[in-house]
């Protein structure tokens, strides 16, 4: 499917602009994590539970035929007609057509996500059939034909003002806007309309194959109400709600409402399993007869999914939306710049690139960060920034990078070459700003930003000094390579001096190979594994021969994407060997040293000098959670006795950078540096800790710009301002 | 009346009252707007429901009776005090939309996150549970399992087909604003009777 091509960076600016929908955003952010922690507060290993989950659904997904064909047979045995519809056209058809045989007038819906994913209510509509939707942010929506903007909270864009603006609109009277007022008022209307209805569909959370039951969790009651008056019940449901058993529900009856809501369980959960009684007036008399149930289990996309060795995990997707809420994109922009589709933020990104085609997926994939946040929450355990970085590489090697891009990274390939432009920058920064090219090169090319310098390119890059740095060891204890990375390399080449200083202290000799370059992570990034290759054999090449005990990197990036080299050559068995020697020995920084202080008896805390210097650490998304390091840094500034280490508030939050995010799309990652900022500020520090080049760029800016008083240091710098020379 | 099953007293877990249990059940359950009150026998529930409908001023309720119940005579009560009692399942459905309070039995609670499982498989069951603003459920104060690990475990057993509620305080929603509001389509008002006797059946 061809996407219409959007400008996404207006879009992008009309949301930040949007003052309603940043308060309700930054409200709910700010409550969220709070909400969703007393609510796992009596669930005693968090962990296990979410293990088992995803368990559960990567086994289902493994036999989703052998399932699916269970669930269909057990639901048929106990009275239930079965429809699998292979995409939205079928369907619609079935339903229109199930209408017209039953002369069905009126329908009620309770939410069903299915149901928007392939819009079923227009062609209802069409067909003279008048359709209610009955979850209360549904029913909002629809009257301005909005799109969901969050898949539990389809309203949250808008506020009390607003939805009586069109509460009046659709009622033809004036409502105040008084939100319990407001909802008796769609109580009492839609009550007619469930009283009335002919059929009612729901989706379903969850299809249980040995029963053929589906449950339905629910907060307002319309779920029940549709699922009970009405005389037919169709229930849409996609094959990844498919369990094999009533006990595999356990872990997403726990899961589910807590994620969602912050809830220990939703007001309602119903199992239903085949047809149950319905009452119906028959010449002026109730009687009591078989309710018709239908089930259209749904594939569009999903069976492919299935079969996909990496986006089957879509599948432990319970739709519980916890990933937008800690998102820090989704938290300031809202669901609609995600193509205006049912399913926002990047679990959303996923979904749109299997059911509604790559072409939309294209055009709002960037919006994640990377950061990882969502990982930690997901009660599927998804990983969904890798699968993002998955589908972007299909994307690229599909239709190719745009021409810009596929130029710039050629360069950067070319290590002589893009090095001398990086020099040449050091003397022309703003020239070279003001082509259009430039901001697409690594983000210290880009100049100055609103709210944020971006650091200059230094006059002489760490290259260029390490002569003056390395000493001779006597009877070295390690050998020890260093992989700077560019930013350390041209931007922060003093830090660079301080890592080799503290190696040192060690008792280690330092090797700096000349021959070193970008580590791939800006282009691997964005997709592009052809040119990404190209740069890790340059950097294995420029170590391997070195008979190094260890390589070292002080970026958190720089140590993922090494580790991750031997991936790139799945098809290359020589150059895989290479890359994995050089993977093994790659170290990160701050944990190496830790480790080494811990055996020498240094990494104590230090009795703290009267005039101490407050300092504030900030953890770096990729050192924290793809790494798993935030204790040593600490216990590193701990362990020098001029620091006191203050903690601020969502320290583990993205600052905003991201590598080239942080420049392509400043309009987002600004006002994500300002709450970091803010955080700082109410810290009362002097110094701003962090172990990661990339957001000391970020940070460094926006101190500038922001709190020129204060400093920022890499635990490097930290650590070395304790070293006698 | 329709069951899902007729022996659910014989699935829960055997062994002594655990006041434990009921008194997290209890909180829980309260935490989420519930009004729970724990009786002796199930006749001291007769002057809080009196109360209740003199104070809410309800002129009619449809019931779906149990021994419980029964065992209240709640509704010989409402009678003479002039309230419409409708028990048949014609009568239900006939009044159900205009019902000022709806009342049944459920069949145990969970401790974990404060809900009670009702079993829904007779129509009647889930009308007097739904429609009216206000949900009056009967139960053992002994029928509480720890989570819902342990109430999934019980219907595995069991449930083969038909329909489970279960309903965990009253509807709500979050839809404006994220401000709470209560009673959206469901009742508003759920309160549970949490009874003693081992006298009745």
């Amino acid at each position: 499917m061809e996407a219409k091509k959007r400008n996404i960076k207006k879009e992008i600016q009309e949301k930040l602009d949007d003052e309603v929908l940043r308060g309700a955003l930054t409200r709910f952010a700010r409550e969220y994590p709070l909400a969703r922690e007393k609510a796992l507060a009596n669930v005693e290993d968090v962990e296990a539970l979410r293990e088992s989950l995803r368990d559960i659904k990567r086994d289902t997904v493994a036999h989703i035929e052998e399932v699916a064909d269970t669930f269909e047979a057990e639901a048929v045995k106990r009275g239930v007609k079965v429809f699998r519809a292979a995409n939205g056209a079928e369907l619609r058809n079935y339903i229109l057509n199930l209408c017209r045989e039953r002369g069905v007038k009126r329908v009620v819906k309770s939410k069903s996500m299915a149901s928007e994913e392939v819009d079923l209510n227009p062609d209802l509509k069409e067909a003279g059939i008048r359709v209610k939707e009955t979850d209360l942010g549904e029913w909002i929506i629809a009257i301005p034909g909005h799109k969901p903007s969050h898949m539990v909270l389809p309203a949250i864009h808008l506020n009390r003002y607003q939805v009586a603006d069109y509460f009046s609109k659709e009622l033809d009277k004036d409502i105040p806007p008084e939100i319990p007022l407001m909802v008796q008022t769609a109580r009492v209307n839609l009550r007619e309309e469930f009283l009335q209805a002919d059929m009612g569909i729901t989706g379903a959370n969850i299809g249980i194959a040995e029963n053929g039951a589906i449950c339905l969790v629910t907060n307002e009651g319309n779920g029940r109400l549709v699922a009970s008056l009405p005389p037919i019940h169709v229930v849409i449901i996609g094959y990844e709600k498919l369990i094999p058993t009533i006990k595999d529900a356990v872990p997403i009856l726990r899961l589910l409402p807590r994620g969602a809501t912050g809830q220990l369980m939703t007001s309602y959960m119903s199992m239903i399993a085949g047809p149950t009684p319905v009452m119906v007036k028959t010449d002026g008399a109730w009687v009591e007869k078989q309710k018709e149930i239908h089930y259209i289990l749904l594939d569009n996309g999903r069976l492919d999914a299935a079969h996909d060795d990496r986006l089957k995990e879509i599948y432990q997707c319970v739709r519980c939306a916890s990933c937008l809420n800690v998102c820090p994109i989704y938290t300031l922009v809202g669901g609609h710049v995600y193509g205006g589709h049912t399913y926002a933020g990047g679990i959303g990104a996923i979904l749109t690139a299997f059911l509604s085609g790559m072409g939309e997926f294209e055009q709002f994939n960037e919006l994640c960060i990377g950061c990882r946040r969502c990982t930690t929450v997901c009660p599927g355990k998804i990983d969904i920034p890798g699968l993002i970085e998955e589908l972007r590489q299909r994307s690229v090697k599909e239709h190719g990078l745009p021409f810009v891009m596929d130029k710039i990274f050629s360069v950067m390939t070319k290590r002589r070459l893009f090095h001398s432009l990086l020099r040449a920058a050091s003397v022309a920064q703003k020239p070279f700003t003001s082509e259009g090219l430039v901001r697409h090169l690594p983000l210290f090319l880009a100049g100055m930003t609103k709210d944020r310098s971006l650091p200059s390119i230094a006059k002489v890059p760490l290259r260029d000094r390490v002569d003056d740095v390395i000493k001779k060891i006597e009877k070295p204890v390690k050998r020890v390579g260093f992989f700077s990375g560019c930013t350390m390399d041209f931007v922060f080449p003093e830090t660079g001096e301080n890592v080799i200083k503290v190696i040192q202290d060690l008792n280690m000799e330092v090797v700096y190979p000349d021959g070193q370059g970008c580590c791939g992570k800006p282009v691997s990034a964005t997709g592009d594994v052809e040119h990404t290759k190209k740069l890790a054999m340059n950097n294995i090449r420029a170590f391997e021969d070195l008979h190094v005990d260890v390589i070292i990197c002080a970026c958190p990036t720089g140590v993922e994407q090494i580790r991750d080299y031997p991936h790139l050559f799945e098809d290359d068995p020589e150059w895989k060997v290479r890359a994995k020697s050089m993977a093994d020995k790659m170290e990160e920084f701050c944990s190496f040293v830790a480790r080494e202080y811990e055996r020498a008896g240094r990494l104590k805390k230090a009795d703290k000098k009267a005039d101490a210097i407050k300092v504030t650490y900030h953890d770096s998304c990729h050192l924290k959670r793809v790494l798993g390091i935030y204790e040593e840094p600490r216990k590193l500034i701990e362990s020098v006795e001029s620091y006191e280490l203050v903690e601020m508030k969502d320290a583990d939050k993205c600052c905003g950078m991201s590598g080239a995010f942080g420049v392509q799309h400043s309009n987002l990652s600004i006002p994500i540096l300002k709450q970091k900022m803010d955080n700082i500020e109410n810290t009362g520090a002097g110094v701003v800790a962090c172990a990661c080049s990339g957001c000391m760029v970020q940070l460094q800016g926006g101190i500038d710009q922001q709190t020129p008083g204060k400093k920022m240091k890499h635990v490097a710098d930290i650590l070395a301002e304790n070293i006698r020379d | 009346m329709k069951r899902t099953c007729d022996n659910w007293r014989d699935k829960l877990p055997a062994g002594t009252f655990d006041s434990h249990l009921y008194e997290e059940f209890e909180l829980r359950a309260k935490n989420i707007s519930a009004e729970v009150f724990r009786v002796k026998r199930a006749d001291e529930a007769r002057e809080i429901i009196l109360d209740i409908v003199k104070k809410t001023g309800a002129r009619s309720v449809a019931v779906v009776p149990c021994p419980l119940i029964k065992a209240s005579g709640i509704l010989d009560a409402l009678k003479d005090n002039g309230v419409a009692v409708h028990t048949e399942q014609a009568d239900i459905a006939e009044h159900i939309p205009i019902v000022d309070i709806g009342m049944s039995g459920v069949e145990f609670g969970i401790a974990e996150c404060g809900s009670v499982c009702q079993n829904a498989v007779a129509i009647e069951s889930r009308l007097v549970s739904s429609l009216p603003p206000l949900h009056i459920a009967f139960m053992k104060s002994r029928n509480i399992v720890p989570g819902i690990e342990d109430a999934v475990g019980i219907m595995s057993e069991f449930f083969t087909e038909g329909y489970i509620s279960w309903i965990t305080g009253p509807s709500r929603t979050a839809d404006i604003e994220r401000v709470l509001a209560i009673g959206v389509h469901g009742p508003s008002r759920v309160v549970i009777f949490a009874v003693d006797d081992e006298e009745v059946a």
